[in-house]
């Protein structure tokens, strides 16, 4: 799955230990998500999505395969 | 940060060099006395290697988001299992009594329970990826003795040697380490 996460953050200009500290979770939970190593669960989705105040579906973008 | 902090810091850095040395002197404690050599040099290999240990996580700490009160918490259970299973040992060559050697052995049990309660709430803890990590980490853990233990029995069926039951929490450990080593870099 991709993840429109960095842009996000980058507008925000918020560095990934911040958002980490936002989400309560590791700064690297926050890198694997971004590179596309870890999908994260349905909870810390939503979190995310409130966060950013958008929908799950602005932030990830299933891959093809997947649809 | 400010002077308060910074001692704050320095202070958890010593707690935990100073414990993982003890643990570690445990550790060489118990495998000194469970492979016949020298008790002290025993000890004093595993707490110098422990304070290595120790020095290395409080300098660069693991990217791993648990409190390190837990990690201390974790080190006081394993030393407690490590001092457990020292006693198992010793008092099973003091000419017990049938019953009492029952007894005796039931220390390392108690170790080990207190181990992996202390392991567990230190896994609960973590965030979710971490706790994957964790996770993975211990089935290949698993697996790995699995397959180390199963293959040596085939060996030793075809005339190796026996060897000692301490070897496994050895391999376990590796096992362990390997695991989260591939984990880690998985999802890096």
């Amino acid at each position: 799955m991709k993840s429109k996460l960095k842009i996000l953050r980058a507008e925000r200009d918020w560095s990934q230990a911040q958002l980490a500290e936002a989400l309560g979770v590791s700064r690297q939970t926050i890198n694997a998500i971004e590179t596309g190593k870890y999908d994260p669960s349905l909870p810390l989705a939503f979190k995310m999505a409130r966060l950013f105040d958008c929908s799950i579906e602005d932030i990830f973008i299933p891959d093809e395969n997947e649809k | 940060m400010n002077t308060k902090d910074r001692r704050s810091v320095g202070k958890d850095e010593a707690k935990t060099i100073i414990m993982t040395a003890i643990t570690g002197g445990a550790f060489g404690l118990l495998y000194g006395y469970g492979f016949e050599l020298s008790l002290w040099l025993g000890v004093l290999t595993g707490a110098l290697f422990g304070a290595a240990i120790g020095f290395r996580i409080s300098k660069r700490p693991p990217r791993m988001e648990y409190p390190i009160a837990i990690f201390h918490r974790i080190m006081l259970a394993a030393t407690f299992m490590l001092l457990a299973s020292f006693g198992y040992s010793y008092l099973l060559d003091q000419n017990l009594s049938q019953p009492q050697q029952y007894w005796a052995a039931a220390l390392p049990f108690l170790g080990w329970t207190v181990l992996v309660i202390s392991i567990g709430w230190a896994i609960a803890s973590l965030d979710e990826m971490q706790r994957r990590i964790q996770t993975e980490a211990i089935a290949i853990g698993f697996a790995g003795t699995a397959i180390f233990v199963g293959g040596y029995a085939l060996f030793q069926f075809a005339g190796l040697g026996e060897v000692n039951v301490g070897l496994v929490i050895l391999a376990m450990s590796v096992f362990w380490l390997a695991g989260k080593l591939w984990t880690l870099w998985r999802y890096r």
